[in-house]
């Protein structure tokens, strides 16, 4: 009985097994074997250690067919888990190997064992179906990122944007939790599913208004969403760069897809039509509140900011805006499929995008000693590579037409439209969205000139910048070159075929049952 | 012999809870978490003489030992002797009294509504057995995750505590 918990534990969660894994050998094998071996080697080990499970993740994530299995209603195992964890394991590869120039610690170990560990928790949290699970994965998620966060240990702002990313991620989770128990009084099963069931045709009730807007403070925490956006542009700008981009790209994608699955899962969608309807379930007008909220102040405040990773993190915020709309979608039955594909599509592409910008600012960051944005004047003679990349990454988080942002905006408020019954409440959210295409466009633009056009006439002050010397090897073919150029072929591609991720992701959805 | 136990661990439970908020012989903020542990411990005793051997034994790993060694620890980093010298204040008095005495009757009002002496005692829930062949069998995975949890913690303590070597 207990051998065949064992067997069922191996099967259904090993990916997840695999990467727990890998996360221990790097630890052993950075604390034993690599012990007195020059940093740079112990990071290479630590980066093909981390190349090799995430690879065998990969494989049995491809490999073994797993179709709509759930263990005991508290795991999901279904195709589109598995092509959400497939992500979130490349991102994080992605991020391994960015951080191969990580040379501001000595822990190279426990660096990449908390950065896989992390991803153990954002599979966790994509393949949960289950409250406990939820949480644990939120937390197995934020514990490992917090120290993360804090790793550059000399720089001047990460302990103060760990202790604010801590801070916050506590506080969230505290009050999720009170939701969660909440809705558990309510219905009396911690499955999603099961409080779905159990709360359908209930009426307005103050108390489920509460659990419910208690549950989403832990999601809105974790995709940056307007009133808990707080953290985010300290903790991006104090955080290594590596760190920050796994952080705007892994953590966005999971708590997407988390909060995509908790809301279509768990909260019974408004059933009849009128204008009681929407507020029966009571996650709609939060949820809407929320996306207004992101997007204007998201979009706004990004104009003032002159680093670029606090321009990226406000331009996350404004994101999260978009993707809410995405969620909001899902309230129609009918509706379901397209909403998820989309709300998936765009959060993967988004990831994908900001991975490739914050390897950018990483290389500015490294050459410069930091990542404001005159540093970036004249990137486009210096590192050509990286500059173009960052084009298509600005431009396809802008939304430009040939680039991956444009069909994943596209798909996101057609969803958003075609939701019944929220006839207003979408058109208007969908209208300030496209109202705030140009602002977006114009804080975008205004990097690229910046490295494109203007011409660098001061060079950035300090005779150590490397970036200044005429060998300084800015121009080197780095990881981060790499690392751009992957991401910018992955959003060029998927903006020219979005069908390529679309289709696999809609026939996921129907073989998932929506 | 159960209902000796009782009254036994009943009266020392009332003395220490006593003891906790109003101890004559010392004002020293450690002595009354102390004897907060010793209060636990024998709700704890309190708890096995219900059959919830689980609950007991529950009681004084996490409530007398993990989380009494956190309110040790936030009491040392306060400073004692403010404490020590603070006298009582009349209002927090009279309010601790008008406390007492509210929750005093709603606790008469509720047992003299339960009526417990008809009913026969309800079968415990919640077994060390049952739990464990739970943990082990349909919350694996869960459980799997937590002991996942608790390694991240320790890797983020152990990370963020070391010395930088630079």
């Amino acid at each position: 009985m207990n051998n065949a918990a064992y067997i069922q534990l191996f099967k259904l969660a090993g990916p997840e097994m695999l990467i727990a894994l890998a996360a221990l050998a790097v630890l052993l094998v950075d604390l034993t074997l690599m012990r007195g071996a020059p940093v740079r080697a112990r990071r290479v080990i630590a980066v093909l250690l981390t190349g090799v499970g995430g690879f065998a993740a990969a494989l049995y994530l491809l490999q073994v067919p797993l179709r709509a299995v759930s263990w005991g209603g508290l795991w999901a195992v279904d195709p589109l888990t598995q092509l959400v964890k497939l992500g979130l394991v490349g991102l994080a590869v992605l991020t391994a190997v960015l951080s191969l120039e990580a040379d501001y610690t000595d822990h190279v170990g426990e660096h990449f064992a908390l950065l896989l560990l992390a991803t153990v928790g954002l599979m966790v949290m994509a393949g949960a179906a289950d409250l406990v699970l939820v949480f644990l994965g939120l937390e197995l998620t934020g514990l490992s990122l917090y120290p993360l966060v804090a790793l550059n240990k000399a720089g001047p702002r990460a302990t103060e944007a760990a202790l604010k990313y801590f801070f916050f991620g506590a506080l969230a989770a505290a009050v999720t939790l009170f939701g969660f128990s909440f809705l558990y009084g309510l219905s009396g099963t911690t499955n999603l599913a099961g409080i779905a069931a159990a709360l359908r045709g209930r009426g307005f009730d103050p108390l489920l208004a509460l659990a419910v807007v208690f549950s989403l403070v832990g999601f809105g925490f974790k995709v940056a969403a307007v009133p808990f956006h707080l953290w985010a542009p300290d903790a991006y700008q104090g955080a290594p760069t590596p760190v920050a981009a796994f952080i705007a790209s892994g953590s966005k994608l999971a708590g997407f897809f988390l909060l995509g699955r908790f809301v279509a899962l768990a909260l019974p969608e408004s059933g009849d039509a009128g204008r009681a309807a929407l507020f029966t379930p009571g996650w709609v007008p939060a949820v809407a509140v929320l996306a207004l909220a992101s997007m204007v102040l998201g979009n706004l405040a990004a104009l003032a900011q002159r680093d670029l990773k606090r321009l990226l993190a406000y331009s996350a915020i404004a994101h999260a805006g978009y993707l809410l709309l995405a969620v909001l979608a899902l309230n129609g039955a009918a509706n379901r499929p397209a909403a998820l594909a989309a709300l998936v599509y765009y959060a993967g592409t988004y990831a994908l995008a900001g991975l490739g910008a914050f390897a950018v600012a990483g290389h500015v960051e490294r050459h410069a000693g930091a990542a404001a944005l005159n540093h970036l004047t004249g990137l486009g003679r210096r590192a050509p590579w990286l500059a173009a990349g960052l084009a298509v990454f600005l431009l396809s988080l802008a939304g430009l037409p040939p680039l991956a942002g444009f069909p994943a905006k596209f798909y996101v408020f057609a969803a958003a439209l075609n939701t019944p019954h929220a006839g207003a409440v979408s058109l208007g959210l969908v209208v300030v969205a496209l109202l705030l295409s140009p602002v977006g466009f114009y804080y975008y633009l205004r990097v690229l000139k910046l490295a494109f056009v203007t011409e660098s006439e001061k060079r950035p002050a300090g005779p150590d910048a490397p970036g200044n010397s005429p060998q300084g090897g800015e121009n080197r073919f780095g990881v981060e070159t790499a690392v751009a150029l992957l991401a910018a072929a992955g959003v060029l591609g998927l903006g020219l075929f979005p069908q390529w991720l679309l289709g696999p992701l809609q026939a996921a959805v129907r073989e998932a049952g929506g | 012999m159960q209902a000796a136990l009782f009254y036994i661990f009943a009266a020392l439970a009332l003395v220490c809870g006593f003891l906790v908020v109003a101890n004559p012989f010392s004002r020293n903020p450690v002595t009354s978490a102390m004897c907060l542990v010793l209060t636990l411990v024998w709700l704890a005793g309190l708890f096995v003489l219900l059959e919830a051997f689980f609950l007991g034994a529950v009681q004084i790993l996490i409530y007398a030992g993990a989380v009494m060694v956190l309110f040790l620890f936030v009491i040392m980093l306060l400073d004692l002797r403010a404490e020590e010298r603070r006298r009582l204040k009349r209002l927090g008095l009279v309010g601790g009294g008008l406390v007492a005495a509210a929750l005093a009757v709603l606790l008469r009002g509720v047992i003299h509504e339960a009526a417990p002496a008809a009913a026969a005692p309800p079968a415990v829930e919640g077994t060390t057995e049952a739990l464990g062949r739970l943990l082990f069998t349909r919350y694996l995975l869960p459980f799997e995750a937590v002991s996942v949890l608790l390694l991240v913690a320790m890797v983020g303590v152990v990370l963020l505590s070391k010395k930088e070597l630079k």
